[in-house]
């Protein structure tokens, strides 16, 4: 009996095996894929088959995307506006929650309210007041013209994380602290936020996925070179009717590290923090 | 309690508004480094914040922005607009032209955003009412004077699709024609002809599918390839009507006209008999080009811009060698002549109404079109026929390609004018461009098409 049981379940786990193989490498091929068009010439793109084998291996196009991309100029840029954009958008999402979910005040539904609304408003629509309010402003063409659309529009998701995830947290912990003579912030840096560790997780990966890639409003508030992101640098190999894919490849694959690193690092947080939000929400 | 919420808020004011002021100190700073590793090629980015808002006198630094859909800097159109740039800055050196490139949709959206405020000095715009209508009626642009281009050589006609109530708001950058490329020794090995007729192009397809080549490789994806087809089809049944028929029926937003039926019939019977390659509605540029380059198709139906075919190392030598063109052959009943074809155009520039230097902005506008720079090195770098005469550019040297295209365009008879996808508002070209792959390969029939493109401008 048992080991019939143990049977089973060897089997079920083969499976399961077998299943989460298969689907790991269909995450995993479009990078393969993207990779190794990366390395072939233009010509040999246009194939019937899914991966090709270049004739030489063109490191070329990596040259060129460095060089001719200005892949370096752009790729601070990136690191230091999502970066900024992260560590923006955890602080106040950190706070806000609190602020809406711990603290009683008359208006803290409303509040809440307005903005978790921010869910509903389509970047698109918001594009040409922006542009409009930012130029008046004098703030086109500036690092926050960037930053600041991009922490609007990560935090209302980043609040709705934080609070469900706060919820879990049980309040005589905080009761203890106020007894023990802790200020609010004491209790918001010191005793919340290393427990809130895989949410916070959660929405910096989030926040930096979303933005590494935005390419619309960047390329609306930004004119100069000076603030421009990394999707700029596809750009610059796209002609007036047909453009140089190998390159654009190798941009790509160049921009997409980056991403995948970030993920890998925080890969074992996320999980956690998407999940147990679920439960606890 | 209250008060030291107040005190906090007015702390966290005080905080974001120092932040902001490092911020931008800091940004000053980072951007003057940034420009000059990233400034080889777009021109300097740093200086913008700097020059905004003085006035400019005589002699004195000035910047001026140029606003272009060409992103490529290096190779191409884009190649020919940077040279330019540069021999305008070596020989102005008191004038600083500052570029941002975005591509056609990316532009458009920001030109709409420009045309709210700060539209750049210069900018690329296109002579079609899709685009220019609206442009116009916002008076964005500046009136340029029409009598200082008389010696720029114009073609005749290249200026009408710039000009609003006899004002010239643009000037055209290229003519396009659209052409049938072909491989002629392909042509010969098979002992195939150059079709003198529609019905000849469509039997033609049945000789070259039966050796299992693909005989017109279609950019069917786009949609604007498809659309300028069609308006070669209602080109050679209407001629010179083209203009009235397609005005007529954007004024009634009724495109059931006979003609223009016939037209969208004649397509997809192009279609049924499989002149397109398979999966010709969903492949775009590159695919289509590429099968005619690596020798699987025959033809290429494309626009004269892509000349430069002929002198690419990247396709094989006996193929770019030897690829020829042919217009679009005569449809049965037709009114236009062989030598009327579909030729329009499209791309220009523009100097915006609000201009702080507009004055600079003319002078180096005129210094692109003169005769020696735009058309020659236009010529010079294979990137399509400008919108001036270029037959004092001739080296003799030219490709077999690049003379027979001259050779079309200088023996036409007449032009057909914009195509028609570009004919009208923003949404049509939007609405024809994804639904005219539905009516050439069936999935809607031609009526149903007609009236949808029909309520789309209304």
């Amino acid at each position: 009996m048992e080991q019939a049981e143990k049977k089973k379940s060897g089997m079920t786990k083969g499976i399961l095996w077998i299943v989460l193989l298969m689907v790991a490498v269909i995450q995993i091929f479009p990078l393969v894929w993207l990779v190794d068009f990366s390395l072939a010439s233009s010509n040999e793109l246009f194939t019937s088959g899914l991966l090709i084998i270049p004739k030489t291996i063109q490191w070329g196009n990596y040259v060129k995307a460095f060089v001719d991309g200005h892949f370096l100029l752009y790729l601070k840029n990136s690191i230091l506006i999502n970066g900024l954009a992260v560590i923006l958008v955890v602080i106040i999402s950190i706070m806000a929650a609190f602020a809406c979910y711990r603290m009683r005040w008359k208006l803290s539904g409303f509040v809440k309210m307005l903005l978790l609304m921010g869910l509903m408003i389509p970047i698109h629509a918001t594009l040409l007041p922006n542009y409009k309010i930012y130029s008046m402003l004098g703030l086109t063409d500036t690092i926050w013209a960037l930053l600041l659309p991009y922490v609007a529009f990560s935090l209302p998701q980043a609040l709705f994380l934080m609070t469900s995830f706060m919820e879990s947290i049980p309040v005589e912990l905080e009761e203890a602290a106020v007894m023990d003579g802790c200020g609010i912030y004491r209790i918001i840096f010191q005793i919340i936020t290393p427990m809130l560790k895989s949410s916070i997780a959660t929405v910096a990966i989030m926040t930096f996925l979303n933005n590494w890639n935005e390419f619309m409003m960047a390329s609306t508030y930004l004119n100069s070179p000076k603030w421009k992101t990394l999707p700029f640098s596809v750009l610059e190999f796209t002609g007036q009717y047909s453009s140089n894919y190998a390159v654009q490849f190798a941009v790509m694959a160049l921009t997409a590290a980056p991403a995948v690193l970030v993920y890998i690092l925080l890969n074992k947080h996320i999980t956690k923090g998407v999940a147990m939000g679920a439960v606890k929400g | 309690m209250k008060r030291k919420m107040v005190s906090v808020m007015l702390a966290t004011a005080m905080l974001v508004t120092m932040l902001a002021g490092c911020g931008s100190g800091d940004g000053g700073a980072a951007g003057s480094a940034g420009g000059s590793t990233a400034g080889d090629a777009a021109g300097n980015g740093d200086t913008s914040g700097s020059t905004d808002g003085n006035g400019v006198s005589d002699g004195e630094q000035i910047t001026l922005k140029l606003f272009s859909n060409l992103p490529d800097r290096k190779n191409g159109q884009g190649l020919v607009e940077q040279t330019i740039i540069d021999e305008y800055m070596v020989e102005n050196p008191n004038v600083t032209i500052e570029v941002e490139a975005l591509d056609e949709e990316a532009y458009k959206t920001k030109f709409k955003a420009y045309s709210m405020y700060g539209m750049p000095d210069v900018v690329s715009i296109w002579g079609q009412p899709a685009f220019l209508d609206e442009v116009v009626a916002a008076n964005v642009l500046a009136e340029l004077n029409a009598e200082d281009y008389t010696d720029y050589k114009f073609v005749e006609g290249s200026l009408d699709g710039f000009t609003y109530d006899g004002k010239l708001y643009g000037l055209p950058r290229n003519t396009d024609i659209a052409v049938f490329y072909y491989n002629q020794k392909m042509f010969d090995d098979n002992g195939w002809t150059i079709p003198e007729t529609y019905d000849d192009l469509l039997a033609l397809a049945d000789e070259i599918n039966a050796v299992g080549i693909t005989p017109v490789a279609m950019d069917g994806g786009d949609g604007w390839p498809l659309a300028v087809y069609l308006s070669d089809l209602l080109y050679q049944i209407v001629g010179n009507d083209y203009a009235d028929i397609v005005s007529d029926a954007f004024a009634d937003s009724d495109f059931s006209a006979p003609e223009i039926t016939e037209a969208v019939e004649l397509l997809k019977q192009a279609a049924d008999a499989k002149l397109f390659q398979n999966g010709y509605d969903s492949q775009d540029y590159g695919t289509a080009m590429n099968l005619f380059t690596n020798g699987q198709a025959a033809m290429f139906y494309m626009g004269s811009w892509e000349t430069s075919m002929a002198t690419n190392e990247d396709i094989p030598e006996d193929i770019r060698e030897n690829i020829r063109v042919f217009t679009m052959p005569a449809v049965e009943g037709g009114k236009a002549a062989s030598t009327d074809i579909a030729a329009w155009n499209g791309g220009g520039y523009a100097v915006s109404a609000n201009s702080e230097v507009q004055g600079e902005a003319v002078k180096f506008l005129n210094y692109m079109y003169q005769p020696d720079k735009l058309s020659k090195y236009g010529w010079e770098n294979g990137v399509g026929l400008s919108a001036q005469d270029q037959g004092d550019y001739l080296t003799g040297s030219e490709t077999e390609l690049q003379k027979q295209i001259i050779d079309i365009l200088n023996a036409s008879t007449s032009l057909s004018g914009t195509p028609i996808n570009d004919c009208g508002p923003s949404t049509f070209k939007a609405t024809i461009e994804s639904a005219i792959q539905n009516v050439s390969n069936g999935t809607t029939t031609v009526d149903d098409f007609l009236s949808i493109i029909g309520t789309s401008c209304q």
